[in-house]
């Protein structure tokens, strides 16, 4: 089956890079969307291959084809037409959400809180629940005064351009371990004219090395992170969007998820200034494990505040403080 | 040339002497009466006014009116007289007063429309921060609700045109994309005076596509505007929502890559459900929901409210006769009528039906006739306080 999705997911981004405008169709021509939904039976087959809430991915194609605001699309597409080339577009992308693509990496953009970031085939896409998790922090800091922050794999550059975006006050360093995120992340920034308030290192986290030699004796205020939590056993698991779309690296946590959250600790430890924060969101049942290992292995240097649920009333998000 | 100028002149001068019967014209006694009392209830007000908020509401309505006022004083002082023109010996000189009164008569005449205009939105005094617009389908059926729907587009086309906020917490769509009635929240500071021309019976004649055999249909759709008073307030309790979003169980995080950014929210203690999913940001949506939420409680305590009543009484008032057709469209001559105005006929449906500058227009001519009557009506009314008949 993966071997069989991994294949697909060849065809499909060949698919993607061709660029066929339907030249041969007579010039002009325009079919409604209702119509194209109906002759190529997309709803049937999006269904078919196991994508949930079909309605809501048509859409999300529909206005990235029509280059329409997503909010501005209206539910019923009676009056939508598309040309030749935005058909075959059209077609194109739905071909790939059925071979499972996520739909971020089709319209090449998603919405995080109040801003829109441009996502790439290999950098992890924010979820919703760390929208709750950002917010979460941003309530707590929108009265703070001067907030020098730190993210420990910024991916999209989500977190951090959404808390310089909510909150003036704040200044943002990031660090992350894949090139192509640092790009983006630092791309999304400038797109949206953080770049003076944010900046973001290539580095990758290591024991005694953890942050980049330029930082190496910088404290911070506030860390935040969503490290890599996914265990290694439940790789068999993830659904076919994650495991065959998306850097496995941004997932893996090892054997207990933990792997790299512990990295983080110790990361605290040196760079955190007495009082500051660190605010990490991780998977279900590691909450009370980050107490146990707080009491039991940094005592004297971090302390377990607080775990928070998220929207699905999980506890998945924790506060830690530098003593 | 030099008879026609003095021809002009005796004209203009024909012209504001039949014009001062008009209660609107400045030359009108009692209107110019009735500007001095607002100019003294100016000066007299800002003389009081330290710290008084309400006084200070006050001298900003009047403010416009007196300055316009007052300009017009000063030019009408620049105008040369009939007789220091006579006394004036020299040609040359005089031809030049003559000149300089056309300049000045010109530029009174502005001021004129100025200072009317001014006086025009003093006497539209209500104010509302906001309002609920409704809309429904009437008698005709399907083609009723296929009317709405139109209309339903071209007014949240004109809520974008005049750059007011809105949005929408109660609607009920046919299967055929018709409308069954809406319910929108508009704010905007002046969106009530406009829109308040607004209600009333819409009359539809046309072949509907609905219809087989050609025949022409008349139906209709009437639109209501109550005004929300800014004094009304909710509080939502966090522990009486109830959050649900598509995904209700299973794994979530770095797990899954679900997009699911719908939400609905259902409010505990009154049962009131409202969903969002105009948005691809999830926690935007549940904002948004929010939104909807606290306005539905408002529409609820809208209706229930004591001051609610009021509101709507004036606002019936405002709008005059609610059930009375206000407008026909009619598509197999092209034609809006507007029957409230003398000239309400305009051409071009399918531009009038986009909400843009021609609604804008015709809501614009009602505005001026609503206000001018209400100026009549005031002037009808009013009487000269005791101390200004004995300046006189």
């Amino acid at each position: 089956m993966l071997r069989q999705l991994t294949r697909s997911m060849g065809l499909t981004s060949r698919l993607l890079r061709q660029v066929n405008y339907g030249t041969n169709a007579p010039a002009g021509t325009h079919i409604p969307v209702t119509k194209a939904l109906e002759i190529g039976q997309w709803e049937e087959k999006l269904k078919a291959a196991g994508v949930e809430d079909t309605k809501f991915n048509v859409k999300c194609i529909v206005s990235h084809v029509l280059k329409r605001k997503f909010n501005l699309v209206p539910d019923s597409y009676d009056q939508l037409q598309l040309n030749p080339g935005q058909l075959a577009d059209f077609e194109r992308f739905l071909e790939a959400r059925c071979a499972r693509m996520p739909l971020q990496h089709i319209i090449g953009e998603w919405d995080f809180m109040d801003l829109t970031l441009k996502t790439s085939p290999s950098v992890f896409i924010p979820r919703p629940e760390t929208e709750e998790f950002v917010r979460l922090v941003i309530e707590n800091y929108k009265n703070a005064k001067h907030v020098d922050l730190l993210e420990v794999g910024c991916g999209s550059g989500a977190m951090s351009l959404s808390m310089l975006h909510s909150l003036p006050q704040v200044e943002a360093t990031a660090i992350e371990r894949s090139k192509a995120a640092t790009v983006l992340a630092a791309e999304n920034a400038k797109m949206l004219g953080l770049l003076n308030r944010f900046e973001v290192h290539n580095h990758t986290m290591e024991e005694d090395k953890y942050m980049p030699e330029v930082l190496k004796d910088k404290k911070y205020d506030l860390i935040i992170s969503n490290p890599p939590y996914v265990k290694t056993e439940e790789f068999q698991f993830l659904h076919p969007e994650v495991v065959v779309y998306e850097n496995l690296n941004a997932l893996d946590g090892g054997s207990d998820g933990l792997r790299v959250a512990r990295l983080v600790f110790d990361l605290a430890c040196r760079h955190l200034r007495p009082g500051g924060k660190l605010w990490l969101e991780l998977g279900n049942e590691h909450p009370p494990l980050v107490k146990t290992i707080m009491n039991l292995k940094y005592e004297g240097r971090l302390k377990f505040v607080a775990s928070y649920n998220d929207q699905y009333q999980r506890e998945r998000f924790v506060q830690i403080e530098k003593v | 040339m030099m008879s026609r100028k003095v021809l002009n002149l005796r004209l203009g001068y024909l012209a504001r002497r039949w014009a001062s019967t008009d209660p609107l014209n400045i030359q009108n006694e009692k209107l110019q009466a009735y500007l001095e009392s607002l100019r003294q209830e100016y000066y007299a007000v800002r003389v009081n006014a330290a710290g008084n908020s309400k006084s200070y509401a006050r001298l900003a309505q009047l403010e416009g009116v007196v300055s316009a006022l007052e300009q017009r004083r000063v030019l009408e002082r620049q105008i040369t007289s009939a007789k220091d023109m006579e006394a004036e010996k020299d040609e040359d000189m005089r031809e030049l007063m003559r000149e300089e009164n056309e300049v000045y008569v010109d530029l009174l005449g502005k001021q004129d429309q100025a200072l009317l205009q001014e006086l025009l939105t003093l006497s539209d005094d209500e104010m509302y921060p906001a309002l609920i617009f409704g809309l429904n389908a009437g008698a005709g059926g399907q083609e009723a609700m296929l009317f709405a729907q139109e209309l339903y587009e071209m007014y949240t086309g004109f809520f974008e045109h005049m750059g007011w906020e809105w949005e929408e917490f109660a609607s009920e769509i046919t299967d055929i994309g018709g409308l069954r009635h809406a319910s929108l929240m508009v704010s905007g500071e002046d969106a009530f005076r406009w829109l308040r021309h607004e209600a009333g019976v819409h009359r539809v004649q046309r072949v509907p596509a609905t219809e087989k055999s050609g025949r022409m249909h008349t139906s209709t759709a009437s639109i209501t505007v109550i005004p929300r008073p800014a004094d009304i307030h909710v509080h939502i309790a966090e522990k009486d929502l109830k959050i649900e979003t598509k995904r209700a169980s299973g794994a979530g995080g770095q797990h899954v890559n679900t997009t699911d950014s719908a939400v609905r929210i259902v409010h505990l203690p009154t049962g009131l459900a409202v969903e969002a999913q105009s948005e691809r940001s999830q926690l935007k949506n549940r904002e948004l929901a929010m939104k909807r939420l606290r306005s539905r409680l408002v529409q609820q305590q809208l209706e229930s409210a004591e001051a609610s009543k009021m509101a709507t009484k004036k606002a019936q008032q405002g709008s005059l006769n609610r059930n009375e057709k206000i407008r026909t469209y009619n598509f197999v001559q092209d034609r809006i009528t507007d029957h409230r105005i003398q000239g309400g006929t305009m051409h071009n449906l399918d531009g009038f039906l986009k909400g843009g500058d021609q609604l804008c227009g015709l809501i614009e001519k009602l505005q001026l006739e609503h206000r001018k009557e209400r100026l009549k009506e005031l002037l009808d009314t009013w009487e000269p306080p005791k101390e200004a008949i004995k300046e006189n």
